[in-house]
């Protein structure tokens, strides 16, 4: 059975040319990037190219770039760090991931958390009047649930007039549209390499010059103090790569948007009930959720499963967690809906034949459990 | 994806007594607020309270619609006092085992026959009501039974056709008079 991978928001493959990098790190080339010895400081040379690559992809300096295990790490150092130097609550978003969401919380103070509306519009007069005495504020670039584009550079600024330090969670958005830190005038960037084809457990936080944050891991002189422990050069070497080959392939961002409108319009003219979330609001090229009216959206993922296509879904049914996705919640739909919903994200590496071999099977899933469902 | 059996799988693929009946004797319509799920049930009762015919839909995921099923066959044809015995660890049990995050999707099933049964004695006591209010007039009949769609009486009136007619009047639908010599 032909596996058909539409989950890439969840992670990517790791691109050939990605490994191939990577390898010698893994094998021959183990010298420890901090070492006095040239076979150690050979490694180093590859961490600061590497340092190079992620910094042009979002047009960043090298030296304002500090490796972590990946966007969870950077989103927390962020906050943790302006929060410690700061004092004072977070303010962000409804719709975050937990990574942001839930460090906010209870970081001093309960955090200032922002709605949006149905299309996923952030409520910017609340956002303006929340940032008197906040620590930081946090507004993530695209949302990972619906792709929604987010207004980073309009809350940057306001958020600057409030003298409030900025953060952009753009882990979805890295690698997959343009993204230049000058442009956004972005303080503090999340990114995570297993997102746009590099390899897990390994991203970085972009921090702009003059900036800087205590540590969440100490005990070494690495990442100017900031990020104590051995480099993950391998992983750092990959994702430097990554990044490298998804700034060649940003121009063909258009390639993926016509896959995804190919794939939505054939999914509402063969899916009886099917919508589309936020289908008209500014959204990621390769993110698409689909609300299956009257169907729960953990039975279409366990039948897609079986025909060896892999999607995801926020629905309390398929985490074993009693809440539906809160993005969906926040975007006012009700738990019926919420738990309709089933999230396709593409890659580079999808193909036309692969969707459509998707499409097919939806529709056919999709009159096999309205048949059963009390709702049609 | 969760570790699912293979008879689960088979009931959520295949899903039995799916549907809805024409006239149900007990009709009913739940729903978990823990997870969003929905169910509706329809229920057929002999004239020995017997479960002879179930249909269900459900809004649910793949435990939830193999759980409705499993719950349809342990229920069909059994008494309904024994029927309302079931347990959700029986209907675990006859899935091949479920992973314990979805045990209660199968209490779903076991709150709509409830449901259905509840509304099966209260249509029989409609019935029971509207008897009541008329069969005393007419002398030499006894009522032996009461159902939603029909009663069993013993004994002989020419005046049957007009019990039929009041009561159906009352009633606003059709009652069947069933007589027995017992």
């Amino acid at each position: 059975m032909k596996r058909i991978y539409l989950d890439n928001n969840a992670t990517t493959a790791l691109a050939p040319e990605v490994l191939e990098e990577m390898m010698p790190f893994l094998s021959a080339e183990y010298g420890n990037p901090s070492s006095f010895h040239t076979f150690g400081s050979s490694v180093l040379e590859r961490i600061a190219r590497a340092r190079e690559q992620v910094a042009s992809l979002i047009g960043a300096n090298p030296d304002e770039i500090i490796f972590t295990s990946g966007g969870t790490e950077s989103d927390n150092m962020a906050l943790r760090g302006c929060s410690a130097l700061r004092g004072g609550p977070v303010v962000t978003t409804a719709v975050e991931h937990p990574a942001v969401l839930e460090t906010a919380m209870h970081l001093g103070g309960p955090a200032r958390i922002v709605g949006v509306d149905s299309s996923g519009t952030l409520d910017m007069k609340t956002f303006r009047s929340s940032l008197e005495g906040a620590s930081v504020a946090s507004v993530m670039f695209a949302n990972n649930e619906t792709g929604t584009l987010m207004p980073v550079k309009e809350t940057a600024a306001i958020s600057h007039e409030a003298a409030v330090p900025f953060h952009t969670d753009a882990v979805q958005a890295v690698g997959k549209v343009f993204v230049n830190v000058e442009e956004l005038g972005v303080d503090m960037l999340s990114l995570s390499a297993h997102k746009f084809h590099g390899p897990k457990g390994v991203g970085a936080l972009y921090l702009r010059r003059g900036m800087a944050l205590p540590p969440l891991v100490t005990g070494g002189h690495q990442e100017k103090g900031m990020r104590a422990g051995t480099y993950n050069a391998a992983g750092i070497i990959g994702l430097g790569k990554a990044a490298e080959l998804a700034q060649a392939h940003l121009q063909e961002e258009g390639f993926v948007k016509n896959l995804l409108g190919r794939f939505e319009s054939g999914v509402l003219s063969r899916c009886p009930g099917a919508m589309i979330m936020a289908k008209e609001s500014p959204r990621l090229p390769n993110t698409s959720t689909v609300i299956f009216r009257g169907i729960e959206s953990e039975a279409v993922l366990t039948l897609l499963d079986i025909q060896g296509i892999y999607a995801s879904s926020g629905s309390a049914c398929s985490t074993g967690s009693k809440d539906p996705s809160h993005v969906l919640m926040a975007m006012g739909l009700d738990h019926n809906l919420a738990n309709s919903a089933v999230r396709f994200s593409l890659s580079r590496f999808t193909t036309a034949e692969e969707l459509d071999h998707a499409v097919d099977a939806l529709a056919g899933i999709v009159e096999k459990l309205r048949a059963i469902s009390p709702y049609t | 994806m969760w570790k699912y059996s293979e008879v689960l799988m088979d009931h959520f693929m295949n899903p039995r007594n799916v549907g809805t009946l024409e006239n149900p004797d007990g009709h009913s319509e739940v729903g978990s607020p823990q997870c969003g799920d929905a169910m509706n049930l329809d229920i057929e009762i002999d004239q020995d309270d017997r479960v002879s015919d179930i249909k269900f839909r459900t809004f649910g995921c793949a435990g939830a619609i193999a759980s409705a099923s499993a719950l349809t066959e342990l229920v069909k044809g059994l008494p309904l006092d024994e029927a309302l015995k079931v347990k959700n660890s029986q209907i675990a049990e006859y899935l091949g085992g479920m992973p314990p995050e979805k045990y209660h999707c199968s209490v779903m099933g076991q709150q709509a026959l409830k449901a259905a049964v509840k509304d099966f004695r209260e249509k029989s006591a409609q019935v029971r009501q509207a008897v009541d209010g008329i069969i005393s007039g007419f002398k030499g009949i006894t009522v032996i039974k009461i159902h939603p769609r029909w009663i069993l009486v013993k004994g002989e009136s020419p005046e049957f056709e007009r019990i039929q007619d009041v009561l159906e009047g009352k009633l606003g639908r059709r009652i069947e008079i069933r007589r027995t010599a017992e």
